[in-house]
């Protein structure tokens, strides 16, 4: 008898975990509500950028003479053929000399609370100066021989003018990351996922929305939540347990204040499939790895096989569409003999 | 010696054995700028509220009562204190995006409201922790706040 019992009760536990509860598809309205659609603009602070701030921002974009060898442009390292990545775990820039994090996207990235890893720049326009300086990224030693390229080609000087009106000198560096970020803030993909917020059950497929079942229930909307499914937070990187590579201080960087060790600004999800690798480090090569590491250091959770694939059928969804005809190179003009020449020197 | 005897014996060295496994209780290094109380400045009414029915999962400022010390509920209540402050903490809003902090206020009112927060056990034991209705209102009012 107490064996049968014994082989009834393997049975019933064999059979539960040998069959697990297929994820449900109906999701519960009641938690979206940490989510919303993507905006189809991003607002600026000084209101709605002109056809002819984000033309010149488009051209400063792509211009690879806005670096010291005159090789990399924003779009180097910010492919938005790629997704608005290069996806290497860090960037090449100055000399080959590697950055130490990775390239974040710029897609969707205007409407995020803070820019880079460690939030040190409130918005894309502040944002977009930092490269440019940045001795290991396009490396220009100061501002003027920025403004000495710009000037030096009559016609960035005319669409500055027409892009700044009512300026009187307005070719400087703050005109310059106005534009780029003008550009920037209709870099946005829209996808299927915001047709499902905004009301369409079948914009998902049925297994996207069992994979979002999978995420709610593992409790990822903590921080990936609003209209980026992240870009809303700082927040500690192992929060559970110890992230193994504490090298990259985060935050703390910033701030110098203990409480900010290894917190980093919370990565959107858009796009996610597409901007490999993954983490501020670029050292996690896939989805699957990203997401069973968020699980167990972020959440306390290990997650199974099953689960971690029904949560990257729902990332997938959030993959949008590349605005093509927006992103389109455009000319750019040539040098003149003023220009100052590529610099490789050190 | 009977077998009642032996059994006590054991099962005295097996939870004295467990006590030699005590989770970590410390509180995580805060910026005072960065609590919700600095961020948010909220009322002090609603400042009371979450102080004591929130604070000891939800913050960086718990008080660990004597139990927290006797495995094996200290690894429970640890694990409570760890799961709360990743969800919400209020010592650390500044971490927060004012849309993100929306987000935690609205969902802290509808859990309380719906009586899943604070936790049933935890309200048993802390008779503190008992929100009223008008408490919870005081949550929901913040959570509405521009």
């Amino acid at each position: 008898m107490r064996h049968a019992l014994i082989a009834i009760a393997l049975g019933i536990l064999a059979f539960g975990t040998g069959c697990q509860r297929k994820p449900s598809d109906v999701v519960d309205p009641a938690k979206l509500k940490v989510f919303e659609p993507l905006p189809q603009v991003v607002a600026a602070s000084y209101g709605a950028p002109s056809e002819e701030l984000i033309a010149l921002g488009r051209m400063l974009y792509y211009d690879p003479r806005l670096s010291r060898s005159q090789q990399i442009s924003c779009n180097t390292c910010h492919d938005l053929n790629k997704y608005g990545v290069d996806n290497e775990p860090t960037s090449e820039g100055h000399k080959g000399q590697k950055g130490d994090r990775n390239s974040p996207t710029v897609y969707n990235a205007a409407a995020q609370f803070a820019q880079f890893w460690d939030g040190r720049a409130p918005d894309v326009e502040e944002q977009a100066k930092g490269p440019v300086m940045n001795p290991v990224e396009m490396a220009m030693p100061s501002d003027k021989l920025v403004i000495a390229v710009l000037k030096s080609i009559p016609e960035y000087v005319d669409a500055f003018r027409r892009a700044f009106p009512k300026d009187k000198d307005p070719v400087n560096l703050d005109n310059m990351a106005r534009a780029i970020g003008a550009f920037e803030r209709r870099l946005l993909t829209p996808a299927r996922w915001d047709k499902f917020l905004k009301g369409d059950a079948q914009a998902l497929t049925s297994a996207e929305k069992a994979g979002l079942n999978v995420f709610l229930e593992a409790g990822c909307q903590t921080c990936h939540l609003g209209a980026l499914l992240g870009g809303t937070m700082f927040q500690k990187l192992g929060l559970m347990k110890p992230y193994p590579d504490q090298s990259d201080p985060g935050r703390y960087r910033v701030t110098k204040n203990e409480a900010d060790r290894m917190v980093f600004k919370v990565p959107m999800l858009r796009n996610v499939e597409k901007t490999a690798p993954y983490f501020h480090n670029g050292k996690v090569a896939t989805l699957e790895q990203a997401v069973q590491e968020m699980a167990d250091y972020q959440l306390g959770k290990t997650l199974s096989r099953k689960e971690t694939e029904a949560i990257i059928t729902f990332l997938k969804s959030l993959t949008g569409e590349i605005p093509f005809d927006y992103i389109k190179p455009p000319e750019l003009p040539k040098s003149t003999a003023r220009t100052p020449k590529p610099d490789l020197s050190d | 010696m009977s077998w009642k005897v032996k059994l006590a014996i054991l099962v005295s060295l097996l939870a004295a054995g467990l006590q030699l496994y005590q989770p970590e209780r410390s509180h995580p290094p805060s910026n005072p700028g960065g609590s919700f109380e600095a961020v948010a400045r909220p009322a002090p009414e609603l400042a009371n509220v979450l102080r004591r029915a929130c604070y000891d999962c939800h913050s960086n400022e718990t008080r660990w009562p004597w139990y927290s010390r006797v495995s094996p509920v200290s690894w429970l209540i640890a694990r409570d204190v760890r799961r709360g402050r990743a969800h919400l903490n209020f010592s650390e809003w500044n971490r927060l995006s004012p849309q993100a902090a929306q987000h935690k206020l609205r969902e802290a009112c509808e859990e309380v409201r719906a009586g899943e927060m604070p936790l049933a056990l935890y309200r048993w034991v802390h008779s503190e922790a008992r929100l009223s209705a008008a408490d919870a209102d005081r949550i929901c009012a913040a959570s509405k706040a521009p």
